[in-house]
């Protein structure tokens, strides 16, 4: 008992760390009182690098507390994307919350109380585990969204996406006692053993499509997406930016997880529904985008397009496709928390902005930023060389060789689609006429900003090396 | 399986925690709506009596039906809402819903009536509870809960924390101007602080 | 050095063309024109280190440009005696111009760009001319194109200056069309487009009589198979297209005349100097090519003959002294290349060389006259300025001379044109090809009608009474000396180039200077024998100067109703060749207006109706549509996102039982 439990701990040494940490920080906070916040805040993202350093250098792989916890390559590659958009939005936080009197110690609390859950989630290994750290991660995400209570927008959003997302708990709970019923087990690797010995049985199938859509919902892939576009708006934007990224790296990370283990003997099942929800994803994302005004709304409709397009990588179950949903997750993090760092920039005088058409004219007020949000944007829309379209090249790539021809069609159409809005920013920014200009940036969001744009233009030279990580972390699964 | 008075009260139960259930998502009277909430918790903490699990089952009323739903109620008989109002709209798509409901409700019926459960199942279920004489209800649970599922225990402790921070950051407003109660303070009043002895000159006031 | 000739323009053109205006006018003067003297006179340097010293060709490497299977072109510049006579008369030109343009612009505000794209076409212009590779000429080729479309369009809020750029663009096009065909068909044909590697091969090319291999098929043109001789031929007249389109010959020459509107400077360096002689250049230095194939040759002297003559009547009825001198050009390219056909490509080449010099100094000198007269181009409404501005008279007098070829037959007293014009009619005559006969009498008479309208130019603007009103008369006043040096130097050049060269470029210093720069068969033997021609021959052009001049001056000084009563007569004639015979109009009727309407119908019907309408518009309108439904979708109650989440669940099951079903 001991030495496992000893072994299981070490293993687990991040998460504890993160846990640990948010309790003391949660105790500093309850004692130093309102004027804590940065302090927090800044202790936080200390515990998240911690916690993220130790693990690449000190982590080691394995399974944990009777199987229910793995740590594999796959989940350090996940987790430290996770840590990084948890890190990154905690900094991009600090001066929005000056200037818009969200300055909550519990803000950077609950968000290291979610990452731990969504490490969890990421490490699971057992449909309990799973369903724990979803919960842990969820439960902080309602909080945190409605987390600036005297906003009507933001008290709403955090309503809705706390009874949708007791409504999706609801349906993977269901799905796990289905599974749970025609298996005897929870654990990933019984369920797997159970299932390649037996035939196929349709109340598994049922249980399986449950479960998918527990998840889908986490990663906003239609049709259970409709959350996202109100919760965006509505949630202060710091924490918008959180939802866009670490949450997303996470469930994403738990969907490629049980279907490459748990159900990888009904690969051909789960294969159908991750090719729907794929296509419903990218086509929605592309379409509803376009009619979009508010660039956090717009946001929200980019996500679930992107979540489609990494779905395509893992449509193709291939150690390729795997590979290129990992690639796309982290470039997708980037210019994600590179975008929002310019929409936490988008402040005039009287407050933050988010109408697309205060961009109007950046290009002359603003060059700077309009030039970086530019390659952003012709990222996200998927221009060679830039980051978004290795991303895309990959997934597309891997559906091709499992020869998912449709899929890849109708994928690269939707992309076309949604070039136009991204492509439309650019065109209020460079051509329209002038509005007037922000306030000078935040010198984190400028570094944020910044260091997105170089990623992005410069990933083409050290795609590579970053492909070969990805490939280690893929490999866990073949 | 089940067969006798145990089969005839695990239906008898399982009957109504579902008749129940659909009462309170039915009921035109909010109120009403979680008496049957505390009707169903009754009939679940039934079905734990029949699977011999009595600690949880008195947990159950303890927690769920002598708390929460009585919590529930005072909030519900608090809030002047008006329910009507709010089911209206959702009312129109009701035969949607129904629609939808049924088609799944049927499939599943049909799933889980033509397929087998796993035979391991039975083993499963073949050992719930250690017999109440040789370890108690308690205790078992306490066995494997800080051991085997210290993991799991720990988690849903921070799952709590969380609800317990949000209900927090929330709800908890700081009101200017209140006086509040510092027992300290009290605890540490002498004489001194508490009095001032003055000298009152006669013909004179304070 | 030679990077530097080649290169200083490029310089000025980039410090000039990229920081222009914050430098301002005059420093962009200075710098553009301080290069292009420092080119220029190393350009002499080179000229006579090449042509008068020792060494033999050699090339002088740059960098590797292109390098894809058996196509390798390297970015070189190859230098023998060809290369150095264009360098000297580009650079020298150019640096001229420069100067001239510093007074003759002097009024423009966007005087940075100008001389940057001056810079731009001499840099181009010498990538041709020391192009080591038929690639990189193209490349010259058409960054003198470009760099002609954008002077031309210089003053680009002028309509008719945007046409005539776009007219000079297009036309060009038509003819380089023909030369990349060429140079496709040269790669197949020889494996390389190297000019060493396509001059060594070709000689395995001479139409040797009997070998059975020669008619062995090489070479598939428009489903005709063709045997070496044939192939070689199609070629050369390919490539001949690409040369009609830049030199301005005869059917492809109508951009030259309406390419006036630019500026006057432009005109002298660009369609007068240099670029128009890029046809007679390339020919030149592709002579070993050429001179295999007897057809190509024969369609060359044709051609400019035919243009020589044209160009001449057509120049005979002009108004606008600037047309009169851009026809006077096209047809002295027609001289260069009966000479070129004739395979006296010395001769071309001279003249090409001489012309450079009397041709800009007539270009330049009509630019001060046209400064000088509140920028009137029009000789009807000048007249009597002689007087005014005597300087740029006797410089366009001496232009003039150059140009008639005044010259003491049989002797070695004479101007430029002289020398070089009367050896090509002389060539003409002993020539041996089946246009000879028809090229020798249509250049004599060519020599009469330029004898005329040249010195027309003359009595039309300088003599007589003044046309223009009293105050254009009173603002009458000589050019500044930034603007008269440039003729100076042009006239000298013009008077005594072909005294001082001629013995050089055709006659007994012949094989010392150009070495093994230009080829000739040996059985071609026109080199001596036009030192052999009957003497009626050599008094032929001296004759025909000689009668244009009288003609010229009983017309316009001693009775100048006599043109008016002539045109009434022949009112037809005279209509023929003032519309320059029709060749717009033709043009107009057969490619432009049916080229228009089938641009409208696929504009309008192809793509606006059925691209656009099922395509992008279509499509896009869809989009829209799909979108307001979507967003619709979106209504924000909260039972709705449920029923959504609920029916995609619904969906997957029933999907999956069915799927498993059937």
């Amino acid at each position: 008992m001991t030495p496992e439990l000893y072994s299981s701990l070490s293993l687990a040494l991040p998460e504890l760390i993160i846990a640990g940490g948010a309790l003391v920080l949660l105790m500093i906070g309850v004692y130093s009182g309102e004027r804590a916040n940065s302090t927090v805040t800044g202790l936080a993202v200390a515990i998240l690098i911690g916690a993220g350093a130790w693990m690449l250098l000190f982590g080691g792989t394995g399974k944990a507390f009777g199987n229910v916890f793995v740590s594999d390559p796959f989940a350090v590659f996940m987790k430290v994307l996770m840590l990084i958009g948890s890190a990154v939005t905690l900094v991009m936080s600090v001066g929005f919350a000056k200037a818009e009197k969200f300055d909550k110690f519990e803000y950077p609390v609950l968000i290291l109380l979610s990452t731990v859950g969504m490490m969890l989630m990421i490490s699971a290994n057992d449909m309990i585990t799973l369903y724990l750290g979803l919960e842990l991660q969820s439960l902080a995400l309602y909080v945190v969204a409605a987390i600036n209570r005297d906003s009507v927008r933001s008290t709403e959003a955090g309503l809705k996406y706390f009874v949708l997302g007791a409504l999706s708990s609801g349906m993977l709970l269901y799905g796990i006692s289905l599974v749970y019923g025609y298996t005897g087990h929870t654990g990933f690797d019984a369920i797997a053993a159970t299932l390649s010995g037996a035939d196929r049985q349709l109340g598994l199938v049922f249980g399986l499509v449950f479960v998918l859509a527990g998840v889908a919902f986490k990663i906003s892939a239609v049709p259970f997406h409709m959350w996202t576009p109100d919760v965006y708006e509505g949630a202060p934007t710091p924490v918008t930016a959180f939802f866009a990224s670490a949450p997303k790296m996470a469930a994403m990370a738990l969907m490629v997880r049980i279907t490459m283990t748990a159900f990888e003997p009904i690969a051909a099942d789960w294969q159908q529904i991750v090719v729907f929800i794929s296509i419903a994803s990218m086509v929605l994302g592309s379409f509803a985008a376009i009619g979009q005004k508010n660039i956090k709304r717009l946001m929200a409709y980019s996500s679930i397009g992107h979540v489609g397009f990494a779905l395509v990588g893992l449509a193709a179950n291939t150690e390729t496709g795997v590979r290129g949903v990992a690639i796309y997750m982290l470039i997708y993090l980037v210019m994600t928390l590179g975008t929002f760092a310019f929409i936490l920039a988008m402040r005039r005088k009287d407050g933050n902005v988010e109408q697309i058409s205060d961009l109007a004219g950046l290009s002359t007020t603003n060059p700077m930023m309009a030039t970086i949000l530019t390659i952003l944007m012709f990222s996200l829309a998927g221009i060679p060389p830039l980051a978004g379209f290795w991303a895309k090249w990959y997934v597309f790539l891997a559906a091709i060789n499992a020869n998912l021809y449709a899929l890849a069609i109708i994928g690269v159409l939707a992309s076309v689609v949604g070039a136009y809005y991204y492509l439309r920013i650019i065109k209020i920014m460079w051509f329209d006429e002038p509005v007037g200009g922000f306030l000078p940036m935040a010198g984190e969001l400028r570094l944020v900003l910044g260091a997105s744009g170089a990623f992005v233009l410069f990933y083409v030279f050290f795609g590579g090396p970053v492909g070969r990580v990805a490939e280690a972390a893929a490999k866990t699964f073949f | 399986m089940l067969n006798g008075l145990e089969a005839a009260f695990f239906y008898l139960f399982a009957f109504i925690a579902v008749a129940s259930a659909f009462m309170v998502i039915s009921a035109r009277n909010p109120v009403h709506s979680v008496l049957y909430l505390i009707l169903t918790f009754f009939n679940a903490a039934g079905l734990f009596l029949l699977t011999g699990a009595e600690f949880l089952a008195m947990i159950l009323l303890v927690v769920y039906v002598g708390a929460v739903a009585v919590l529930f109620l005072f909030v519900v008989m608090m809030l002047d809402v008006d329910f009507a109002e709010l089911k209206s709209g959702a009312l129109q798509y009701a035969p949607i819903g129904a629609l939808v409901g049924l088609i799944l409700a049927a499939e599943l019926i049909v799933v889980t009536g033509g397929y087998a459960f796993a035979p391991q199942l039975a083993t499963a279920v073949a050992k719930p509870t250690p017999d109440i004489a040789t370890r108690t209800n308690t205790a078992a649970l306490g066995d494997i809960l800080y051991t085997d599922y210290i993991f799991y225990f720990q988690v849903a402790g921070l799952i709590l924390l969380v609800a317990m921070i949000g209900a927090i950051v929330l709800t908890l407003r700081h009101k200017e101007g209140v006086k509040r109660q510092s027992i300290s303070a009290q605890v540490a009043r002498t004489p001194e602080t508490g009095m001032e002895i003055k000298k009152v000159e006669t013909g004179k006031g304070i | 050095m030679y990077q530097a000739i080649v290169f200083l323009p490029l310089l000025g053109f980039l410090i000039v063309g990229l920081f222009g205006t914050s430098l301002g006018a005059k420093a962009s003067e200075y710098i553009t024109s301080g290069f292009l003297v420092i080119a220029a006179i190393l350009s002499w340097v080179a000229f006579f280190q090449v042509g008068f010293g020792e060494s033999e060709v050699f090339t002088v490497p740059v960098l590797r440009f292109i390098d894809s299977g058996s196509l390798q072109a390297d970015w070189a510049l190859r230098i023998d005696t060809l290369t150095v006579v264009m360098l000297v008369v580009v650079n020298t030109v150019s640096a001229l111009v420069h100067i001239y343009s510093i007074g003759y612009m002097h009024h423009d505000p966007h005087r940075p760009r100008f001389f940057a794209y001056l810079s731009l076409f001499t840099f181009a212009m010498l990538m041709l001319v020391t192009a080591d590779n038929l690639v990189q000429m193209f490349f010259g080729w058409e960054g003198v194109g470009l760099a002609s479309y954008l002077l031309i369009g210089f003053w680009y809020k002028k309509p008719s200056a945007n046409a005539a750029a776009i007219k000079a663009f297009v036309v060009n096009r038509v003819g380089d069309f023909g030369f990349i065909l060429g140079i496709f068909g040269v790669f197949v044909l020889f494996g390389s487009v190297s000019f060493d590697a396509i001059f060594a091969t070709a000689a395995s090319y001479a139409p040797v009589e009997g070998a059975h291999e020669a008619t062995a098929a090489v070479f598939n043109f428009l489903g005709y198979e063709l045997d070496r001789g044939a192939a070689l031929t199609v070629i050369c007249l390919l490539l001949f297209m690409g040369a009609m389109g830049k030199s301005a010959q005869v059917p492809l020459h109508t951009w030259l005349p309406d390419a006036m509107e630019g500026p006057t400077p432009v005109s002298a360096l660009i369609h007068a100097a240099t670029m128009v002689t890029a046809g007679v250049f390339m020919l030149a230095r592709l002579s070993p090519i050429f001179e295999l194939s007897h057809t190509a040759l024969t369609v060359v002297t044709f051609i400019g003959a035919l243009t020589a003559f044209f160009a001449a009547t057509v120049g005979l009825v002009q108004n606008d002294i600037k047309r009169v001198i851009a026809y006077s050009t096209c047809s002295q390219l027609g001289y260069m290349f009966v000479a070129l056909g004739m395979g006296f490509y010395s001769a071309a080449i001279f003249h090409l060389f001489t012309h450079a010099f009397f041709k800009a100094l007539l270009f330049l000198g009509s630019g001060s006259v046209i400064h000088a007269v509140s920028d009137e181009q029009d000789m009807r409404k000048m007249g009597g300025l002689r007087k005014l501005i005597p300087t740029t008279y006797w410089m366009m007098v001496i232009g003039t001379l150059a140009l008639t070829g005044v010259g003491i037959p049989a002797t070695i007293i004479g101007t430029a044109g002289f020398f070089s014009k009367d050896a090509i009619i002389e060539g003409s005559f002993v020539g041996h090809n089946p246009a000879a006969g028809f090229a020798f009498i249509a250049l004599v008479i060519a020599a009469v009608f330029t004898s005329f309208y040249s010195w027309r130019l003359i009595f039309m603007t300088f003599h007589g009474k003044p046309r223009a009103t009293a105050d254009v008369m009173h603002h009458v006043h000589e050019s500044p000396p930034v603007m008269l040096v440039p003729l100076f130097i042009l006239a000298v050049g013009a008077l005594f180039a072909g005294v001082i060269f001629h013995d050089a470029f055709i006659g007994e210093g012949y094989s010392e200077f150009w070495k093994a720069a230009l080829y000739i068969l040996p059985e071609n033997h026109i080199l001596h024998d036009f030192h052999g021609v009957p003497v009626w021959v050599k008094l032929a052009p001296f004759a025909a100067m000689i009668l244009g001049f009288g003609v010229a001056y009983q017309f316009y000084i001693r009775s100048p109703e006599t043109p008016k009563y002539l045109a009434s007569q022949h009112r037809g004639l005279y209509a023929f060749l003032l519309n320059k015979w029709y060749f717009d109009e033709l043009y107009d009727f057969l490619f432009v207006r049916p080229a228009k309407r089938l641009g409208t119908f696929l504009w309008k019907t192809g793509d606006g109706a059925v691209i656009d309408g099922l395509g992008p518009d279509g499509i896009s309108a869809r989009v829209v549509d799909v979108t307001n439904r979507v967003v619709k979708l979106q209504t924000g109650y909260l039972y709705h996102y449920a029923f959504v989440m609920l029916i995609g669940v619904a969906a997957l099951v029933t999907w999956m039982m069915l799927g498993s079903t059937f």
